[in-house]
């Protein structure tokens, strides 16, 4: 139960995630962290259907690039009542 | 008389109502320019308190202080060299623990901070409670709840600064730490680096920014920290690959103890209102229509509203014209000058003025609701493949209207690529003017097909960009990936006030341009049209017209419509004013004069050349400006020349083969 870890691009709509780890460049990660993506943060994917994806974390919505969002991996939760397990 | 100065300096990250706070500080105090040196703008402005004025100024919004993107490192130059007496930091309070990100950075700083917690009211909508005197204890400094948009907040947020830099109030801020596990390498990094920090940079401050990988820091140590130090530096780095997680999971420790002092957030029962929005506007089945036709909307809204105003304007401008012309005596140059030169050329260009104002006050709403946002994300698929970023559609958008703040509207993207190509694609939407002409000529010509010629010519034009956009990027940008990262606001009311000034800085920029450089540009067209021959078949233009005739002979352009083309570059009417003194007709008798002088072919090539052509001269300034690169403004340039050249014959021998 909520051990997969996968890029946040395999999240469905509705789905959520906590962030396991970013990758990339620092300017990349740096940028992610200062909008509130970064490992230990809890994501919802509000949008993912081809072209960018629309996440939201701690109240702010985000759009952000399939080739990004590939580069964020994230330990999906699974229970939808959306109780996240310790970080 | 003010006895005593102060700086203030406004901060937060995009999205917060730190523009509105602005504008209500300063009023119609506030001066706007460029940061020397950037094309990032720079507000300020001031309020006058008491025998206290307090001069703003307005940094560029960022998300954080690492040197990444020109707004940054402007903003944080700015308060490490110019010692603001208090930094005021606009935060959402729907949205605190990103808000409080920036707010770690700037207190590494050691910059006396006011926290102005904004958008309250969103955030009580949302059930988020935030208990401003625990906030204040855990931070250390002043925070001030507020809610810009309704005016609310803005006395006790002056009061604060006062009394702050007055030192009346208690100042002891608490600072984020970078995580546990790291604090040796700290330790590590600050015993080979303190003895070459030297002011204004602090010690903290600087091995942080190190340990985040700060390219502009970095290299500054790197030159002033002997080698076999920095070596040793490196090989620390190296080795602790994860400081940047470590310095990020500190501020994110410290902002938790934030939120757990003093926010308390009841579960969301209700759907919000942007939740429910989004889910319709951003669906592409849906969002895409949606979006068009809310573009139908501005557009026959600008024209539906605009253009009446704009026939009354220039009906103005004619008996203006009639009424100055006696009195300006015999001297044929007077004349020329004030009523071909400058009623004719700048006072046409003004014409347009109520046309640009609907069209910027709906861009203006469109962008104040928040739905500009959505409108990128629905595009960036589509611009992805013209090699341009979701956030280009906004300043394409503009050029619809005119392509000067168009080009300044760029600034918006972070990187100078898609900067440059967004600008490079600029002059090929169609603007006011250009628009205007070709209906006026296609009418002329055409007759009741004119509306199909016109619709054709656009959406050609469009084609044309998006074909131009997808070559350009695929020859000199190869397959660089632009990331894409843009948050969305909430929707929320729109505020008369910011659209009121976004509008008419807009406005102004456009006047600005018409006032200056097209008053030139009319006074010297005039004058080659006139000189030396004393009309404009004996000009320097007639000449210069006559003598490219064999090169407007594969295009079907006689000499006079050459003539006609080079004018629009003064400003794009000015070739129908052209093309109604060489075919010796007042203005009014256009529409009866041009069939018999231009057949279906040629004006045809015309039309397509006119829009393809190299853009006004206004524009062309703005666009050098903005490039900031001889190299990219000549080849664009040369471009566009060719490009129509290209085109214009195409049409012209396709047309004349099926026998139009």
């Amino acid at each position: 139960m909520g051990r997969d870890i996968i890029p946040l691009i395999l999240l469905k709509e509705g789905e959520e995630g906590i962030i396991h780890s970013v990758s990339g460049g620092l300017g990349l990660i740096g940028r992610l962290a200062s909008m509130g993506l970064t490992s230990g943060m809890r994501v919802k994917v509000v949008r993912n259907v081809g072209g960018p994806l629309i996440v939201t974390t701690n109240g702010t919505r985000i759009a952000i690039g399939r080739g990004q969002a590939q580069k964020i991996v994230v330990r999906r939760l699974t229970d939808g009542t959306g109780k996240a397990e310790p970080a | 008389m003010a006895d005593r100065d102060l700086l203030v300096a406004l901060a937060g990250q995009p999205n917060v109502g730190k523009s509105t706070v602005f504008n209500i500080l300063t009023g119609l105090s506030q001066h706007v320019g460029n940061w020397p040196g950037k094309t990032v703008e720079k507000k300020e402005g001031y309020y006058i308190s008491g025998a206290t004025r307090i001069k703003i100024v307005d940094l560029p919004g960022s998300y954080s202080l690492t040197a990444y993107s020109e707004e940054e490192r402007i903003a944080r130059n700015f308060i490490i060299n110019e010692r603001p007496d208090v930094i005021v930091l606009i935060a959402n309070g729907s949205a605190i623990e990103r808000s409080l990100y920036l707010l770690a950075e700037f207190l590494l700083l050691k910059a006396p901070i006011i926290v102005a917690l904004n958008m309250m009211d969103v955030a009580e909508q949302q059930g988020i409670r935030i208990d401003i005197d625990l906030l204040e204890k855990y931070l250390g400094i002043p925070v001030i709840p507020m809610v810009a948009s309704k005016n609310q907040g803005i006395k006790a947020l002056v009061s604060a600064i006062l009394s702050l830099s007055e030192g009346k109030k208690e100042y002891m801020p608490s600072i984020a730490d970078i995580s546990e596990d790291h604090r040796d390498i700290f330790m590590e990094l600050a015993d080979i680096l303190e003895k070459y920090i030297t002011p204004p940079y602090l010690t903290r401050w600087t091995i942080t920014k190190i340990m985040e990988g700060d390219p502009d820091i970095t290299e500054k140590m790197s030159q002033t920290v002997p080698p076999d130090s920095w070596s040793k530096v490196q090989a620390l780095l190296l080795r602790h690959e994860d400081s940047l997680f470590a310095v990020v999971r500190g501020r994110y420790d410290w902002i938790e103890g934030a939120v757990r002092s003093a926010v308390s957030e009841f579960k969301r029962g209700q759907i919000l209102f942007t939740d429910r929005l989004d889910d319709i506007l951003t669906r592409p089945v849906l969002g895409i229509p949606i979006l068009l036709g809310v573009l139908a909307l501005v557009f026959s809204l600008t024209y539906g509203l605009g253009l009446p105003l704009q026939q009354l304007l220039e009906s103005l401008m004619n008996s203006l014209a009639t009424w100055v012309e006696p009195l300006l005596g015999q001297s044929p140059w007077l004349r020329g000058i004030i009523v071909d030169g400058l009623i004719g050329g700048v006072g046409t260009v003004l014409t347009f003025l109520p046309v640009l104002l609907f069209f910027f006050a709906a861009m203006a709403f469109l962008e104040d609701v928040g739905y500009m946002a959505r409108a990128a994300f629905v595009m960036d698929r589509f611009m992805h493949v013209i090699g341009l970023h979701g956030k280009s559609f906004f300043p394409i958008c503009l050029g619809f209207g005119c392509n000067i703040p168009a080009v300044m509207g760029a600034r918006i993207l972070e990187s100078g690529k898609t900067r440059l190509l967004t600008i490079f694609l600029t002059p090929f939407v169609p603007c006011t003017a250009k628009l205007a002409v070709v209906t006026l000529v296609a009418a002329a010509i055409f007759g009741k097909k004119a509306f199909i010629i016109s619709w054709a010519l656009v959406a050609g034009n469009i084609l044309i960009l998006g074909f131009s956009g997808a070559i350009v990027s695929r020859l000199f940008f190869k397959r660089q990936h632009m990331p894409f990262i843009m948050e969305l606001p909430f929707y929320h009311k729109p505020n008369p006030r910011t659209i009121g000034m976004v509008t008419w800085k807009r406005i102004v920029a456009f006047v600005k341009k018409a006032g200056t450089i097209i008053v030139v540009f009319s006074v010297l067209l005039w004058f080659f049209s006139y000189f030396p021959g004393g009309n404009i078949e004996g000009s320097v233009l007639g000449f210069l017209g006559r003598s490219m005739e064999p090169i407007g002979r594969p295009i079907g352009l006689d000499w006079k419509m050459i003539v006609a083309v080079l004018a629009s570059v003064t400003a794009k009417e000015n070739s129908i004013a052209a093309l109604g003194v060489l075919y010796g007709v007042g203005e009014v008798g256009i529409r009866e004069i041009l069939p018999n002088v231009m057949s279906h072919a040629s004006a045809l090539s015309f039309l397509v050349i006119l829009m393809l052509f190299a853009p006004c001269v206004a524009t062309l300034v703005v666009m050098k400006q903005e490039m900031g690169s001889w190299r990219w403004f000549l080849s664009s340039f040369i471009f566009m020349l060719l490009l129509s050249y290209v085109s214009g014959m195409a049409v012209y021998q396709f047309a004349l083969m099926a026998g139009i």
